[in-house]
């Protein structure tokens, strides 16, 4: 994996690169998952609002809700769902597109077109997967957060620009930073562990269904492993 | 060929729309720090930061005019706190508006509260120093909560009993509606001078007269050999100076008062208000009146016994009627 | 200058010797040796048939030919030119004279027709124009008689289609040699026929050198200039079709029968 890795970073510099494959992967990996993960991001905006709101009033601080939505959401729960929805949509894709095209040696097709098959099938899915996955998350947060905004008004009533008035009052860039740098770790996990595992899938059909599952399997636990990593770097920086 | 171009066209709004979201999103938070536009730095100094981090928000009379920047420790008394502010505000800041910490709503961030002073003063210039309030800091807050509440049922206990008083006391009714009482009493206390200055010339000629009769001077000293009678005179002298002295205590104590009521009267608040608004005030003035009279008894008690002393009655005499010589 | 032109200019270079020539060749995974001292050479517009059983190493032998595989040991020339000595780049330009017939196809499944023919020659796109590229794509798509099916994905033709645009695949850049990885396997037998004779008939149009894997006696006797039988790793017999038949080798035989 390491050597999949380092053999990824140096192949992502060197010269002659796969334009036209890496824009299509940007579509399929990231244009694709758009709905999958507005909706999810909507939703998940839209329940953690109607569930948070029963303990605030509890404490009698309802009008921080927004405060509340925002920075669960942009800190936390829209990069890592946005990240798991992702990884079980792409890791699971790359890893049996790969993988079949492995078995079915089209791979070694490549090769033998004069077409560098590392450049042109991983590096640019491990690349569209990172650059795509943050703007995903962007958007996921700000449907997330539109999702609460309903929430707020199913019960109360607040107006548009106040909501977000009091959104962008609690987010600062110490919260919106680190979460949207994390995410580029999260896609570049997603995109690297798929790759890696369809890559170098075994021979024959179980190897395919194999490659996608063990990619789904490993880059969830991976998504959660830097997690872990960011909250810690972000809380040695200083940054909460 | 025809796909493909939809789908590039797809992926730049995709790609558009997801860059447009994050960079308005950056600019309203940087704009909400004041990262963007133009900006200037005041200092502030406290003694407690009372939890503020950078970031904070700064208010200039509730109205939002910029952030905490920079927090910095200067020394064991002092910290120094650096207020990014918006450039649109300095025209209303003054170098000696004051600074405030305070909090946003009872559960809610600390906050900086810049308040307008009163009085003139020249602009703030940049990253000029301004002058602090210690804050309210919540601790603090509950704390003189609590010691206000205790004060205020004191007070409204003290005051009912003061205000019954006050009906039930006609007297105390007619100092305060008479301001001439004032001038009586500083009459009183002139008066009272006189006498004590008199006390002491007496107390200087008994001293005289004792010296003489002790040297046997005349018939009269041979008469005061007698112990009996010398134990007399000294008894009667050591009551004569414990007199003046409590009369010399009686008249500082009426001094202070009446310059009590001199300084009510002068700044303008009525007699009676200075008297109900400070129970010390008319305690006190009982008291120097008790005193008064209780010194001025004794002294005429004292006197009365010096003139029935059969020895001193001739001095006495001779007083009276040098007395009526003169008039 | 029509691509075609264009292609063989570059080939002129050598035309001499032979376009294979394969020496002491070893190849192992792990302890199995695969391949052991194998040498064999093939000439210019011949085509050799590699009769083997499964697992002796046929497809190791021609994926060694190719480059997608490194040999232990021994050495390849393809065009006179050692594939040892050669770097990447020289490797990618080697390659382009070499088609290759994959067993499984090896078809694109994400793209069409068109782009899985494009697919080898996207080395080659910015020297050419959009209209010559079609055209050329067309003509070879022509030969394997299926122009029609240009703008269709692989998944929506036939397994016998898809070995012509495979085929056509391996045609696209003209090679001077191609190796055919078991052409006719799971075909039925009147489209293997097909195949096969699909397969003389390139080799006569484009002149072309092949090196082809196959157990299908009836490909192999349509096809074969030249029989190898590989056995243990080595050349164990080589000679025509009828030489080989009339052999009483055991080993032989059993091909045969």
């Amino acid at each position: 994996m390491t050597r999949f890795i380092g053999r990824y970073l140096r192949e992502l510099v060197n010269p002659r690169y796969e334009v036209r494959a890496f824009i299509h992967q940007c579509y399929t990996i990231g244009y694709s998952s758009l709905a999958l993960i507005g909706t999810t991001g909507f939703i998940m905006g839209l329940v953690l609002t109607m569930q948070l709101r029963p303990s605030l009033i509890a404490y009698g601080v309802v009008s921080q809700l927004p405060v509340m939505v925002s920075l669960a959401i942009v800190r936390e729960i829209g990069p890592v769902i946005s990240a798991l929805i992702f990884a079980g949509k792409i890791s699971s894709s790359i890893g049996a597109e790969l993988g079949s095209m492995r078995v079915t040696e089209q791979i070694d097709a490549m090769e033998v077109s004069g077409t560098n098959p590392f450049k042109f099938l991983v590096v640019s899915r491990v690349l569209a997967a990172t650059l795509m996955l943050p703007l995903l998350t962007i958007l996921s947060d700000a449907i997330a957060l539109y999702g609460s905004y309903l929430g707020v008004n199913i019960k109360g009533h607040t107006s548009l620009q106040l909501f977000f008035s009091d959104v962008f009052d609690a987010l600062h860039y110490g919260d919106v930073m680190p979460a949207l740098i994390k995410t580029f770790f999260f896609g570049a996990a997603v995109g690297l562990i798929g790759c890696y595992k369809g890559y170098n899938s075994s021979k024959g059909t179980a190897g395919v269904g194999l490659a996608a599952n063990s990619a789904v399997v490993a880059s969830s636990l991976a998504i959660f492993i830097i997690d872990l990593l960011a909250v810690q770097i972000t809380d040695l920086l200083g940054l909460n | 060929m025809k796909k493909n171009t939809n789908n590039d066209i797809k992926l730049g709004i995709f790609i558009s729309a997801g860059l447009l979201v994050l960079i308005i999103s950056l600019y309203v938070i940087g704009s909400k720090q004041n990262f963007f536009g133009s900006n200037f730095y005041v200092r502030a100094r406290f003694a407690n930061a009372g939890g503020l981090v950078p970031g904070n928000n700064v208010l200039y009379s509730g109205i939002q005019a910029g952030t905490v920047s920079d927090i910095e420790i200067i020394d064991d008394t002092t910290i120094e706190v650096t207020l990014l502010l918006n450039k649109k505000i300095k025209p209303y800041i003054y170098s000696n508006s004051l600074v405030s910490i305070g909090n946003d709503g009872l559960m809610g961030n600390k906050i900086i509260n810049i308040t307008p002073n009163s009085t003139p003063a020249s602009h703030i210039e940049d990253n000029g120093l301004l002058m602090t309030q210690s804050g309210s800091n919540m601790d603090q807050m509950m704390q003189t909560l609590s010691y206000t509440n205790e004060n205020a049922m004191a007070i409204t206990s003290e005051l009912k009993e003061t205000t019954t008083r006050i009906n039930n006391d006609n007297t105390l009714w007619t100092i305060l509606d008479d301001t001439m009482v004032a001038k009586d009493l500083i009459a009183s206390v002139a008066n009272l001078r006189a006498s004590t200055a008199r006390i002491n010339e007496m107390t200087t000629t008994l001293d005289l007269i004792l010296k003489d009769i002790h040297q046997g001077k005349g018939t009269i000293g041979t008469l005061l050999t007698d112990d009996d009678i010398a134990n007399d005179i000294q008894q009667a002298v050591q009551d004569i100076d414990r007199v003046a002295v409590s009369a010399e205590v009686a008249i500082r104590t009426l001094d202070s008062t009446v310059q009590q009521l001199r300084t009510g009267m002068t700044t303008g608040g009525s007699m009676a208000h200075t008297v109900i608004g400070d129970t010390a005030a008319a305690n006190s003035l009982k008291r120097s009146l008790q005193h008064i009279e209780k010194g001025t008894d004794r002294f005429s008690e004292s006197m009365e016994a010096l003139q029935h002393n059969f020895l001193l009655r001739r001095y006495f005499k001779r007083k009276a009627r040098n007395e009526k010589g003169k008039e | 200058m029509s691509i075609t032109e264009r292609y063989r200019l570059a080939q002129m270079v050598h035309t001499d010797g032979p376009v294979i020539k394969v020496s002491n060749l070893k190849k192992g995974f792990g302890t199995r040796v695969v391949l052991d001292d194998l040498s064999v050479e093939l000439s210019r517009g011949e085509s050799m048939v590699v009769l083997g059983r499964s697992g002796s190493g046929k497809s190791v032998f021609i994926k060694c030919i190719i480059g997608l595989l490194k040999p232990d040991a021994g050495s390849i020339h393809v065009l006179g030119q050692d594939l040892a000595a050669l770097d990447h780049d020289q490797t990618d330009q080697l390659r382009s004279h070499i088609g290759f017939l994959f067993q499984s196809n090896a078809l694109y499944d994400s793209m069409t027709i068109r782009e899985n023919l494009e697919f080898p020659m996207r080395r080659h796109r910015n020297t050419l124009v959009r209209e010559q590229l079609d055209e050329h794509i067309i003509k070879t798509l022509t030969n394997v008689g299926l122009a029609h099916t240009a703008d269709m994905m692989p998944a929506e033709l036939s397994g016998g289609m898809q070995k012509r645009i495979a085929l056509a695949r391996a045609l696209v850049l003209n090679p001077e040699i191609i190796l055919y990885d078991e052409p006719t396997s799971g075909l039925d037998p009147i489209t293997s026929k097909e195949i096969s004779s699909l397969m003389t008939g390139i080799q006569e149009q484009y002149n072309t050198s092949s090196i082809i894997i196959s157990h299908d006696m009836s490909c192999v006797k349509r096809t074969a200039d030249r029989i190898m039988v590989l056995l243990g790793g080595k050349c164990y017999a080589m000679g025509t079709w009828a030489e080989l038949a009339r052999s009483n080798d055991d080993n032989i035989k059993q091909f045969f029968e």
